[in-house]
């Protein structure tokens, strides 16, 4: 009952989030039979037929209730351009997206993890420093640019082609940046929970290591976490659309891209509609997460 | 089963398994060494409909197929039509279907299934390129399975050319009545799977009427628009990919891949705006005085490096239309800044006091151009857009100067097609009306003489070049490069990834 | 008019606070911050050549006496590009932050000021975009403006103006529950009073500590829209214009895309560790949210 409320707001936002997603589309100048008929040499005639064909002609409220319906009853419509069905082109390109954000967010969280809790274990050595400049790495220098800079690195220096169209460096890339968004305030958290009284107790209690790190270390840095989990999903979305685009990868990012330039409207309110999903389901998740994990909230 | 059934088929039995009847029409390709899977990344695909194609025309070929296929010296040449006759002055065509072409569902095709596509194309499609030609139609027969007859009202000299793109699909595919989902033709591969922008795959037609044919298993299409798909074929990702001219030296370099170029060519040009063409870009002096600041060799060389050629026609040097006189008359064959000058105070034009605006793509070249402007002085705003948005700003007519480029064709009228009153998509040529010039075009289209027909485009085209409607800078032939594994491949003379006598069906892999 | 007296040390401590955030640690990161912009400012007219001139002889050379960076696939010399693509990243990023505070802190504080409902409605629709990726928006905004520095400008500013409307409210609210404010309160202060010598300086700071951390954010931006093909006219030399443009050379002619790619990874960096200066500054003792 308690999550209630926050989820039926998210899916009013959710909601919301369709109707500005299709008011804004509208207002780009140029349709799709723009497009079609510079690819096509369409007369005006011609090009009025079209429109009346795709239903473009119909006032853009019949076309937003139309659109409303069919999404609710799962069918999210054919692509104005492509007249294939919009679900079938998202579900060859959200696998693809989904795989390099998971991916990225997994290598992330193990090379945060790891860096924070090495570095609280031995805070005399280089990794508090590898902490500290993992973290001004995330902040100082964009994913764009660190892409860029692998392209050329690879590429040209090393040799190793091809870099656009694989999954490693756009991995590498999100990851690093999604270890150092977390490092650091994992670090801070870590260095405060070990010097509590209850972790000195459980020492002396002869507890190993391990123990303590799982059974009372972790759980609240699960706090912290989530905390910064609103973040770093905003950081991962944009990310990986970035990295689509600048590497040639298949996913949301291209098919969004493809479809704002070709002004292919139904594609991309469903595309919109299912980032905004996405993130608010995150953050959900995250925030279930934190209550499970912190027993402080709850 | 009677007993004779039953030994019939015990010997039919016997016989497959001997292998004797690999030598049936068909089996044969069948039993061939058929392997790999060809990567390609030519252009992309815009729609599962092939008589609603919209420009991009690569993919198309490998699954459908034509009553002519276009030779690499630009004629038509016998495809799914096995030969014609042309009667009453140019007026009737008749068309033997060839025998034995089986659909991808295995039917075999026959002129009605021809007939079919063709009303199909004048009723119910009503736009591109064949639009013009399916009005002049006045009758469509199949008087027998193999004869297919088209008369029309007058003469159409660019026809057969035209017809290498009415492709067959039987009629029977899913969505004739509307646009078609999943096209049935005839092609060397199927149309097995399509994500739009993504990837094209077609599957190898067992019944395929070419016995050996295709020599893959299967083609994948790479359609995302890859900025640079040379470094993919380098690491052996792709086996065949289009390679721009800035990539070519760093391929030519590599021993694994091979360079082979298109036949018909892509041009350059730019064009003043002809439609409401603004003070002092109307006078035909002006034109020709901006014309002798283009530095056309230096252009070339930017665009497409030591594959460009310098011209001033329509047509490519050494092909059928092309004219070695008017080449030979060429005034702005190399820059002349000063004459440019001259011409612009005689006329009594001050740059440093005029606007120009430019509309152009992204381009390297048109750079180059609005710095030329800029060097003769005038006020250049230059307006660099994508696709849909140069297009647009075309058709509002308030520019002044627009370089671009256009690429191969079936035929040379898609290419007057563009500075006709009525024609598709005149943006980009400025959009001249002018009624003179239609009607030398369509002179030209009804010769059924080939000589005379030549001698009436060149006549249009002195018309245009006269008025300076568009310059053209020059051509240059698309690249198209693969790995020294693939052989049999040969690219032709459009875009096309499959002809009767090349293409993707022929290739095969190591 | 004298400030009422403080009983507790608690409000003590607290009206110290935002008195420390006036000193001198703001000084250092903004004098910095100005430099740069300074910098990037005079850059075109300190560069040694033409940016936009293009020689079609000298195309994609080495770095090389007069021409310090080379020359890219027109001929144009890299280092006088790089000098003036640095003013008009400077100028949109500037610009598109300022834009993006005034534009959402004055939406967010103005829906405050109007009531209840009218807050609820705006933040509501703040939330909204703010779930929306902003690469996107921007781009959907840039196809709807079209090209130009001032379209680029606003379309980066308007992707941002959402959370500065958030800071403002976190702010405002943090600042109206604070203890001293409710002493001040109780004591009899004047509400202008309040606001304009507790709170508002409050605000401010925090707006100016959120500007600081977007902008290189915008900068970013920037370049991405400008790689994509979008922004301002293809001669204009932006960074993400010049690596674009670079590389489909990048064998040829590295150093063309080398430059813009450092000069941008610089910028960033030099902004971003002024920005936590500031962050640090204003408010040593929260962890900052971004």
């Amino acid at each position: 009952m308690r999550l209630a409320a926050p989820v039926l707001r998210q899916l009013l936002t959710a909601a919301a989030i369709g109707v500005l997603v299709f008011v804004l589309m509208r207002v780009i100048p140029g349709d799709v039979v723009d497009v079609l008929g510079i690819e096509g040499d369409l007369s005006e005639q011609e090009q009025q037929a079209l429109r009346a064909e795709l239903g473009l002609d119909a006032g853009w409220w019949v076309q937003f209730l139309r659109w409303v319906g069919g999404t609710l009853r799962g069918d999210l419509g054919l692509s104005l351009r492509y007249n294939r069905p919009v679900a079938e082109m998202i579900g060859y390109a959200l696998p693809h997206t989904l795989r390099l954000a998971a991916l990225a967010l997994g290598l992330g969280l193990a090379l945060g993890i790891a860096a924070a809790a090495v570095a609280a274990a031995r805070p005399h050595g280089i990794w508090p420093l590898l902490v500290q400049a993992l973290n001004v790495w995330s902040i100082a220098l964009p994913t764009f640019c660190v892409g860029l800079a692998a392209i050329l690195v690879f590429s040209l220096w090393l040799g190793w082609l091809p870099v656009r169209g694989q999954l490693l460096m756009p991995v590498l890339v999100l990851g690093i940046d999604i270890a150092g968004q977390i490092a650091k305030p994992l670090h801070e958290e870590l260095k405060e929970i070990l010097a509590t009284p209850f972790i000195r107790a459980a020492r002396a209690k002869g507890l190993g290591p391990g123990a303590i790190v799982l059974g009372h270390v972790l759980p609240n840095a699960a706090g912290v976490l989530s905390s910064v989990s609103g973040l770093i999903l905003a950081g991962l979305i944009s990310g990986a659309l970035t990295m689509e685009v600048l590497f040639g990868l298949p996913g949301l990012g291209s098919l969004a891209f493809q479809a704002i330039a070709g002004r292919d409207w139904t594609v991309l309110q469903s595309v919109v509609l299912l980032f905004a999903l996405g993130v608010i389901v995150a953050n959900l998740l995250a925030d279930l997460a934190h209550r499970l994990a912190d027993p402080r909230v709850r | 089963m009677t007993t004779s059934r039953r030994s019939l088929f015990a010997g039919a039995s016997a016989l497959a398994a001997a292998g004797l009847l690999d030598h049936l029409p068909g089996r044969a390709a069948r039993a061939a060494e058929r392997a790999g899977t060809l990567k390609v990344a030519l252009l992309g695909l815009d729609t599962s409909d092939p008589h609603r194609h919209t420009g991009s025309i690569a993919v198309q070929q490998v699954y459908v197929e034509g009553l002519t296929s276009i030779a690499d010296d630009g004629r038509a040449i016998p495809y799914l039509a096995e030969s014609w006759r042309i009667e009453n002055e140019g007026r009737r065509y008749v068309f033997r279907i060839r025998e034995g072409v089986r659909f991808h569902n295995g039917r075999v095709m026959t002129a009605e299934d021809v007939k079919a596509n063709a009303e199909r194309v004048r009723d119910r499609i009503g736009r591109g390129w064949l639009s013009a030609p399916m009005k002049l139609v006045t009758r469509l027969e199949a008087p027998d399975a193999r004869s297919f007859v088209m008369e029309m009202s007058e003469p159409y000299g660019p026809l057969l050319n035209l017809l290498s793109e009415l492709w067959i699909v039987a009629p029977e595919s899913e969505g004739w009545g509307g646009t078609i989902r999943q096209p049935i033709g005839t092609g060397p591969f199927r149309f097995t799977r399509w994500v739009p922008n993504e990837l094209f795959r077609g599957e190898a037609h067992d019944g395929y009427w070419q016995a050996g044919l295709p020599r893959a298993e299967a083609v994948e299409f790479v359609l995302r628009d890859m900025d640079d798909p040379s470094l993919a074929l380098r690491a052996g990702d792709l086996h065949i990919a289009r390679a721009r001219f800035a990539a070519l030296p760093e391929l030519r370099a590599d021993p694994n891949i091979e360079i082979q170029f298109m036949k018909d060519t892509t041009w350059y040009f730019w064009s003043f705006n002809n439609r409401r063409p603004r003070p002092p870009f109307d006078r035909v002096k002006v034109r020709e005085a901006i014309a002798y600041a283009m530095d056309k060799p230096g252009l070339m060389r930017l665009i497409a490096g030591e594959a460009g050629v310098v011209t001033n026609q329509m047509a490519a040097p050494g092909q059928f239309y092309w004219d070695e006189a008017i080449h030979a008359a060429d005034r702005h064959a190399a820059p002349d800044l000063d004459r440019a000058r001259a011409i612009l105070r005689a006329e009594g034009v001050e740059p440093a006091r005029t606007p120009l605006r430019i509309v152009s793509w992204q381009t390297d070249y048109a750079q180059a151009a609005a710095q030329a402007m800029r060097s003769l002085g005038f006020q250049v705003e230059h307006i660099a857009l994508d696709d849909l948005g140069a297009q647009r700003r075309l058709n509002q007519y308030d520019w002044d100067l627009a370089p671009f480029a256009s690429g191969p064709r079936a035929d040379i009228f898609l290419r007057f097609i563009r500075m006709l009153s009525d024609g598709p998509n005149v943006g980009l040529w400025g959009g001249p009306q002018d009624p003179a010039f239609d009607a030398l075009v369509k002179r030209a289209v009804a010769a059924t003489d080939l000589a005379q027909r030549r001698a009436l485009y060149l006549d249009a085209w002195r018309h245009a070049m006269d008025r300076y409607w568009t310059v053209v800078i020059g051509h240059a032939a698309e690249a198209i490069a693969n790995r020294r594994e693939v052989t049999g491949w040969r690219p032709g003379f459009t875009w096309g990834a499959n002809r009767v006598d090349g293409g993707l069906a022929f290739a095969r892999i190591g | 008019m004298p400030e009422a007296p403080l009983p507790t040390r608690h409000v003590a401590e607290a009206v110290a606070a935002p008195a420390a955030s006036r000193a001198s640690p703001w000084r250092r990161p903004l004098l910095l911050l100005a430099l740069a912009g300074l910098f990037a400012l005079v850059g075109p007219w300190i560069a040694p050549q033409d940016p936009l001139w293009q020689d079609l002889a000298a195309r994609n050379l080495p770095p090389q006496p007069g021409a310090w960076l080379g020359t890219d696939n027109l001929g144009r010399d890299v280092l006088s590009r790089l000098l003036a693509g640095a003013r008009i990243t400077v100028l949109v990023a500037g610009g598109a932050t300022a834009l993006a505070l005034a534009v959402g802190a004055g939406l967010g504080l103005a829906a405050l000021a109007a009531g209840a409902l009218p807050a609820a409605l705006v933040f509501g629709l703040i939330d909204m975009i703010r779930a929306l990726p902003s690469v996107l928006l921007g781009l959907a905004l840039m196809v709807a403006l079209g090209t130009g520095v001032g379209p680029v400008t606003i379309a980066i500013g308007l992707s941002f103006a959402p959370t500065f409307a958030v800071v403002a409210r976190q702010a405002w609210l943090r600042e109206r529950q604070a203890a001293y404010v409710e002493a001040a309160v109780a004591s009899g202060t004047h509400p202008a009073v309040i606001l304009r010598r507790h709170i508002a300086p409050n605000v401010a700071g925090a707006l100016i500590t959120q500007a600081a951390i977007i902008l290189p954010r915008a900068v970013t931006t920037e370049s991405v829209l400008s790689f994509l093909g979008l922004g301002v006219s293809p001669e204009t030399p932006t960074w993400g214009r010049m690596i674009a443009a670079g590389l489909p050379f990048v064998e040829r002619a590295p150093h063309a895309v080398l430059a813009p790619v450092v000069a941008l990874s610089l910028l960033t960096l030099v902004l971003a560790v002024a920005g936590d200066h500031i962050r640090a500054a204003a408010d040593p003792l929260r962890r900052g949210t971004g």
